[in-house]
């Protein structure tokens, strides 16, 4: 019992006071509020489903499946392209050892602030 | 002594995480409609009306925010945590017309007490020490009442009371001797050592 914790340390005098809040507790704890109606209305009071219709996920991901599609269909080897472009400017770029630090701190920060932002508690 | 339900309070609060179950929601709130509303009588000193509305607002909070519960602490200490949370935001914005509501209530109260026969049974000593109790809680500051309604009332240890009030364990413990002090002196009539 929370009460009587030693920590709390309580005068031997006040057994009195235990005993009312004991008495007023167990009045408390027996006494039974009937619901009345009361979860209905906070069920009526709830904010409204979303209404998206079943078929709305599926098609979405039907619709970016077929641009995706289409996209590699109109380009082809232009993400080949690109790549190969950015390796080659990035192959060209002198090398340093600071450069080389502050490219993983960039990389670092974005990785733990994208990690953050996923996991962020609403 | 009563059977446990069928269904179990974690698995309920999983359907309403997972699929925003309304029924699984609506059987949470029967379960524990009654103690959040006894919790939150007591915290308003016996104000049903104001109680039942912060109640209300208790379980639409508990719904906006069940996903994010992790079920670190019981699901009825949760709920008794926002309860809380919400009786002390309505206090600080309208404490005068709380103060006033609440002697208008006790002295209601009063009335109905003195009225019946005068014979000191059980049931009026228990409706008597009601009354009384009522008043001494509203002698108490906000933080003090929460302590004792806590750690008495709900029978929640001192770690689950600092859970609920969001405060250290020590400082429950020092609310809950301060209250004491004060509920002695409060209720004296009551000590039979007079």
């Amino acid at each position: 019992m929370p009460h009587t914790d030693p920590d709390v340390r309580t005068d031997p005098a006040d057994a009195w006071l235990d005993r009312l809040l004991a008495d007023d507790a167990a009045q408390h704890r027996n006494d039974y509020v009937d619901d009345a109606g009361f979860t209905a209305q906070v069920m009526s009071d709830l904010p409204a489903p979303a209404a998206l219709p079943r078929w709305r996920k599926p098609a979405v991901t039907a619709l970016w499946a077929t641009a995706g599609i289409g996209a590699a269909f109109a380009l082809p080897g232009a993400v080949l392209d690109v790549t190969r472009e950015a390796f080659r400017l990035l192959a060209a770029q002198p090398l340093s050892l600071s450069g080389i630090a502050a490219a993983l701190v960039a990389v670092g920060v974005v990785t733990w602030t994208g990690t953050a932002w996923a996991l962020r508690r609403d | 002594m009563a059977s446990p339900p069928a269904v179990t309070d974690a698995q309920l609060i999983a359907r309403c995480q997972v699929a925003d179950d309304r029924h699984a929601f609506a059987e949470l709130v029967r379960r524990h409609q009654s103690a959040v509303r006894a919790c939150l009588r007591k915290l308003t000193a016996g104000n049903h009306a104001l109680a039942d509305d912060l109640a209300q607002e208790t379980f639409l909070l508990a719904w906006r925010n069940l996903r994010g519960f992790r079920q670190d602490a019981r699901f009825s200490t949760w709920l008794y945590r926002i309860a809380t949370n919400c009786w002390l935001a309505h206090a600080r914005k309208r404490r005068e017309e709380l103060l006033g509501d609440r002697d208008a209530d006790v002295v209601a109260d009063d009335d109905d007490a003195d009225g019946g026969d005068s014979t000191h049974t059980d049931h009026a000593r228990a409706a008597s020490l009601r009354i009384d109790m009522e008043r001494a809680l509203g002698s108490l500051t906000e933080a003090e009442r929460a302590a004792i309604v806590q750690c008495y009332h709900n029978d929640l240890s001192h770690e689950e009371a600092a859970y609920v009030l969001d405060c250290p364990v020590g400082t429950v413990k020092t609310h809950i001797f301060r209250a004491r002090q004060k509920l002695k002196h409060v209720l004296a009539a009551w000590n039979p050592a007079g």
